[in-house]
């Protein structure tokens, strides 16, 4: 059986096609994409996680920078952020101020504040959200209690563990996130 | 100018802390931290807001419930801020539930609403559910 002399129209669309990608593109932009969908992957499954944290990000938070002494220092008691936080600070606890350590749950119920920030003078909105699902952390306990309420005001009253709607009752540890600026009427 | 001079200076300044918040700012010191910023539902803990707390308004003794709530009628605001926020509230997080005939609160029902407590919240809280969703079980 006799077989035609030109290509198959098949492989005249393939190499039109790959010589016309080959034109517009490089391998660089390819490695590029590709390690683009790269970092993307391994960054999706952090997403519930640092969902809280970027609650934070989304408001105008205060710079720290200048601020010397413990009072900008988030691993302090003393931190502004912390003027009324009861519990041990993440930051000491493998999280940070804003982010739970690894394995545990940041409870979405939380004790809300203000603290005044000491480089601008402004009051903000802290939101102190428990660290739930490992036993007490017991690194950098802090008891401030500006603006805190007897416990019969048990949404004021940060002697109670707040983790709720969490897998685990087991509070290990506190962040403190910025919501927001306390603005008067 | 050090850290603690410009504290002393914004002391100095800024006159203490007096005067309401915003209603957007009082929702937050006195509510979200149990109804959470997007006013949804912690289940088991606490109900949902967000498209859901204005039907309230169209059964009868749903307006006067709304302020009866205890964490409503509780809540450490005078009786101003108190229908201001929970004005703001039903706005915010369920607009499309809001009767036509809607009148805001005022500081007047407020004051009188929450001078009457709920002796039984679960049990009013479920009859008015019932009236809202007759399916629901």
């Amino acid at each position: 059986m006799n077989r035609p002399i030109g290509r198959p129209w098949i492989d005249r669309i393939v190499e039109r096609g790959a010589r016309g990608l080959a034109r517009r593109t490089s391998r660089r932009s390819f490695l590029a994409r590709l390690g683009g969908a790269l970092v993307g992957a391994t960054t999706l499954p952090l997403l519930p996680v640092s969902r809280a944290h970027a609650e934070g990000a989304r408001v105008a938070v205060p710079d720290d920078t200048g601020i010397e002494g413990p009072e900008g220092d988030p691993t302090r008691c003393e931190y502004w952020r912390h003027c009324a936080i009861d519990g041990f600070l993440c930051s000491c606890c493998g999280g940070t101020q804003t982010t739970c350590p690894p394995g545990t749950e940041m409870s979405p119920v939380t004790w809300i504040g203000t603290c005044r920030h000491p480089g601008d003078g402004k009051d903000y909105i802290i939101s102190y959200n428990d660290c739930c699902g490992a036993s007490l952390c017991m690194r950098c306990r802090c008891t401030r209690t500006e603006g805190e309420r007897p416990v019969y005001y048990t949404s004021k009253n940060n002697d109670l563990l707040w983790c709720f709607g969490t897998k685990s009752r087991a509070v290990h540890c506190s962040v403190a996130i910025v919501l927001g600026q306390a603005t008067k009427a | 100018m050090t850290v603690r001079a410009a504290l002393a200076l914004a002391a100095a300044l800024v006159p203490a802390a007096v005067g309401a918040y915003t209603p957007d700012v009082e929702f937050a010191l006195n509510c979200q931290g149990c109804h959470r910023a997007d006013g949804g539902e912690t289940p088991g803990s606490v109900p949902a807001i967000a498209n859901h707390v204005a039907r309230f308004l169209a059964v009868p003794g749903g307006r006067e419930y709304l302020v009866q709530v205890p964490g409503v009628a509780q809540a450490p605001l005078d009786d101003a801020t108190l229908a201001a926020v929970i004005n703001w509230m039903l706005a915010h997080y369920d607009r499309a539930h809001i009767p036509k005939d809607f009148t805001p609160y005022t500081e007047a029902e407020v004051a009188k609403l929450r001078k009457d407590p709920l002796v039984n919240v679960e049990a009013l809280r479920t009859k008015l559910l019932k009236t809202i969703e007759p399916k629901a079980p």
